[in-house]
């Protein structure tokens, strides 16, 4: 079928055409006949949210660099191109050549976040592929993902034939270079799939059999055929010389992030113990300050951005900031380059480091200080005070800014209803002070956004193990928290708690879970992240024709010997790390941060030593 | 940035073809001047607090337009060759976007009061013959009143003395011709607004249409300089 055309007959009829014909500044497009592998990169998502996306942008030129392969990009269609595309059987296609991705070598799934799983299936679906792994037989195409998610990806274990464990800078490149070798030679898919087992940071589901006791719980995980009984996830050790594209394909429609971006640090130091991202990207590394100046610069005079942005977890953390930020002035005022400092945590937030980012461009001021109260703070080891919050608010609002947003999360371990009440009573603080400043912005008045989030256990944290709250006590809270709330300058935002449900439901999920989202797409789930296509209904219809019980999942404790669906899996910090930053956690019990003193998570044997120093 | 001082306006002559049809002419702006930075042509900035570049566009395409004869202007604050100026923007497009000529601006975008559109359909449940027919015998009735949106709201216009139909070829599905219609500030008329309403009152509507404008013409007929 000729894609190119039958997309021309019903382009005009939907929103935002842009989104699907390609042709972007800094997009590859290569002779079809002269490469020997093509990769459909899929993010499942919309356009705008996956060409926000860093990840995608570097393993796309990473791919791009080798003569011998060709990536594409691929996003979820709208709602209306996916009824003509449906309708006019149209499959799903890659931008750059708009062909149809079924004749590809590799569609591969980035995770990002939980609520994707459906547009996964729904995108395999359009690509006119059975979704279920066992059902594509053929070698090619291999239906690959990694990403945050793939450190449980047990719930779409059935859909997916290899997860990729890590990051993926290497590892992409071996998986490739061992698929050359198995089309060459004529293996079969389960042949491939027994080989690529033996590469490090493989993850081949279907190799590995797993049974459960009589009460729901795993018994346990048994490897097949010579895969390892525990797969490592990957790490790049030496990040200051890895991979960094030059370039960026440059969207014509608005994207959420639209703009360049250098990666100042892997990792994190401080071990909040609900972010799962702090420990699934340890260990801590960074890239010199000279290293990052280049790319940045590179990066906008070949794409032409006017801002740039310093992205990690933790970039106040970045031991060369001030270093860098000097580099980068020089040339950024001069071209009008704006640079922006995303995830400055509070505590560091210097005078001097408001001053130096207000000098190119004013923006909205964004701190988490994630709990109302000092007890909960500590017990979440945000290692922040109300005193550096209002500390930072402060220089914030004496530095001409008058919007503050403000992030908690409610249904933390061990919170009461006086640490609920407490968020307000903290975004009370802020708006007092403001009107006791001398100094404090004139003519207009403060505004503080508080913006509540539910709190979702995630593996390899040390609340792995610990309920969610259920839907009704999280609404009780919810009313606590608008109850507490005395002042018009105070904006209250919350996360729904369903979709928070669903996420903790299928973040520590096992196997069982994948014919319920299997049938949760049949009835129509696809891009849950959305408002307007989640519907709750359809998943609990889903568990129920499945017969499984959601809270078994979400909102039940789990014991420190419990078989977790993701322990054969190894990100490198250790069990009985997390279940002693658990018992400190219990304890209200701060760690102090790896730069003081290392806590001995376990993830400095992927760096083969000490995280810093010696 | 933001430097007090132009040196002249100049106007850039390219063509659009291909997927880029699909970007709108908002999202070709934003494009266009990411492209002046990436060119490093000495590009004249607005003043203020946030300096952008002075960029406009004398006859914006709609979207799932293509164009041989579109043109955009600049302010340069430095002297340089105009081919210099071609070159160096024909080296930081993307894919569709072609710079063919540039000139110090001459008429001003008032001038411009037609512009001709090459239409190609293709019909799947009739003869392009049939077709023709039909539409000639649409727009050759005593007035062709067809329904304009503008700022004040909906009004009908008699497009008879607005537009015209030349070299019409059909072969098989395809229906081939050459449509003039008044563009610019007073009336602008898109053919599509023209299509839907033959296709609305005559039921003959296209499956597949492709249409690309071919001339921007003053009230002379003579091109947009």
């Amino acid at each position: 079928m000729n894609v190119r055309k039958a997309l021309e007959r019903v382009l005009l009829q939907v929103q935002k055409p842009a989104r699907y014909t390609g042709g972007e500044l800094g997009s590859i497009v290569k002779d079809p006949a002269k490469v020997d592998v093509r990769f459909a990169f899929c993010f499942p998502d919309l356009y705008e949210v996956g060409m926000s996306h860093l990840g995608m942008k570097i393993l796309y030129s990473l791919m791009n660099e080798r003569e011998d392969i060709w990536c594409e990009r691929v996003f979820a269609p709208g709602d209306d191109l996916e009824r003509l595309m449906r309708e006019h059987r149209i499959p799903l296609f890659g931008l750059e050549s708009l062909d149809a991705v079924t004749d590809f070598d590799f569609i591969g799934f980035t995770l990002q976040y939980e609520l994707s799983f459906t547009a996964i299936l729904n995108m395999l679906d359009l690509a006119g592929l059975p979704v279920r792994s066992k059902d594509r037989t053929g070698l090619s195409p291999l239906v690959v993902a990694g990403g945050p998610c793939a450190c449980n990806p047990e719930p779409i274990s059935a859909f997916i034939d290899l997860f990729i464990l890590g990051e993926g800078e290497e590892v992409n490149l071996e998986l490739i270079d061992l698929y050359k070798i198995a089309k060459r030679e004529g293996w079969d898919k389960q042949t491939f799939l027994r080989r690529a087992a033996r590469i490090g940071g493989i993850y081949v589901p279907s190799l590995y059999d797993v049974s459960y006791r009589e009460d729901g719980t795993i018994e346990a995980v048994t490897p097949r055929e010579g895969a390892p009984a525990r797969v490592l996830k990957r790490i790049v050790r030496d990040f200051d010389g890895v991979y960094y594209p030059k370039d960026f394909v440059v969207p014509f429609t608005e994207t959420v992030h639209d703009r360049a971006m250098v990666e100042v640090l892997r990792g994190c130091i401080r071990g909040c113990r609900f972010c799962q991202a702090g420990f699934l990207y340890r260990p801590l590394r960074e890239k010199r300050h000279a290293t990052l100046d280049r790319q940045a610069h590179d990066l906008c005079d070949h794409t032409g951005y006017d801002e740039v942005s310093l992205t990690s977890l933790s970039t106040s953390d970045y031991s060369e900031l001030e270093p860098l930020l000097n580099d980068m002035l020089s040339w950024t005022e001069r071209d009008a380059v704006n640079i922006a400092l995303p995830s400055l945590r509070v505590d560091n937030f210097s005078r001097e480091l408001v001053e130096r980012i207000a000098a190119v461009r004013k923006s909205s001021l964004t701190f988490a200080p994630e709990a109302g109260t000092q007890r909960l703070r500590d017990v979440i080891n945000k290692n922040v005070s109300e005193e550096e919050v209002l500390r930072t608010c402060r220089t914030a609002f004496e530095g001409g800014y008058s919007n503050v947003k403000l992030y908690f999360m409610m249904g933390l371990p061990t919170e009461t209803d006086e640490d609920v009440a407490g968020i307000i009573r903290l975004a009370q603080k802020v708006v007092d002070m403001f009107y006791r400043l001398p100094d404090r912005p004139k003519g207009r008045g403060v505004s503080v956004t508080v913006s509540v989030a539910c709190f979702v256990p995630k593996p390899f944290t040390p609340f792995e193990f610990e309920p969610q709250d259920t839907r009704e006590e999280l609404r009780r809270k919810q009313r606590i928290l608008l109850d507490t709330v005395k002042s018009k300058k105070i904006t209250v935002k919350y996360h729904d708690s369903p979709t928070s449900f669903l996420e903790a439901v299928l973040a520590r999920g096992d196997r069982r879970l994948c014919p319920v989202v299997e049938y949760a797409w049949r009835l129509g789930s696809k891009l849950d992240g959305w408002n307007d296509f989640f519907s709750m209904e359809r998943w609990e219809d889903a568990a129920e024709v499945c017969g499984v019980d959601f809270s078994f999942y979400a909102n039940r404790r789990r014991s420190y010997g419990e078989v977790m669906p993701w322990d054969h899996l190894d990100y490198g910090v250790t069990k009985a790390y997390l279940i002693r930053e658990h018992e400190r956690a219990l304890a209200a019990q701060v760690t102090p941060h790896c730069r003081i003193n290392c806590s001995g998570c376990g993830a400095n044997k992927l760096v083969g030593g000490a995280c810093f120093g010696k | 940035m933001g430097n007090e001082l132009f040196k002249m306006t100049v106007r850039v002559f390219y063509r659009k073809l291909g997927r880029i049809k699909y970007i709108s002419h908002l999202d070709m702006v934003r494009c266009i001047s990411r492209a002046l930075k990436r060119s490093g042509l000495p590009v004249w900035h607005t003043l203020g607090f946030h300096p952008h570049v002075y960029l406009t566009f004398a006859l914006p395409l709609a979207l799932g337009y293509e164009s041989t004869c579109e043109s955009m202007d600049f302010r340069l604050t430095g002297e340089l060759p105009m081919e210099e100026v071609v070159e160096r923007l024909n080296a930081v497009l993307p894919e569709g976007v072609r710079c063919y000529r540039a000139a110090p601006a001459g008429q001003k975008p008032e001038a411009i009061a037609w512009a001709d559109y090459e239409i190609t359909q293709e019909f799947d449940g009739m003869t392009a013959e049939a077709a023709a027919e039909k539409f000639a015998a649409w727009r050759n009735r005593e007035t062709v009143p067809v329904v304009k949106k503008g700022k004040k709201g909906e009004r009908v216009i008699d497009a008879k003395p607005h537009f015209s139909v030349r070299e019409e070829r059909a072969a098989g599905d395809t229906l081939v011709f050459t449509m003039r219609a008044a563009a610019g500030n007073t009336l602008n008329l898109n053919p599509t607004l023209l299509l839907d309403a033959f296709a609305a009152e005559e039921g003959v509507r296209a499956d597949w249409m492709r249409v690309v404008r071919t001339a921007v013409l003053d009230q002379d007929g003579n091109p947009f300089e």
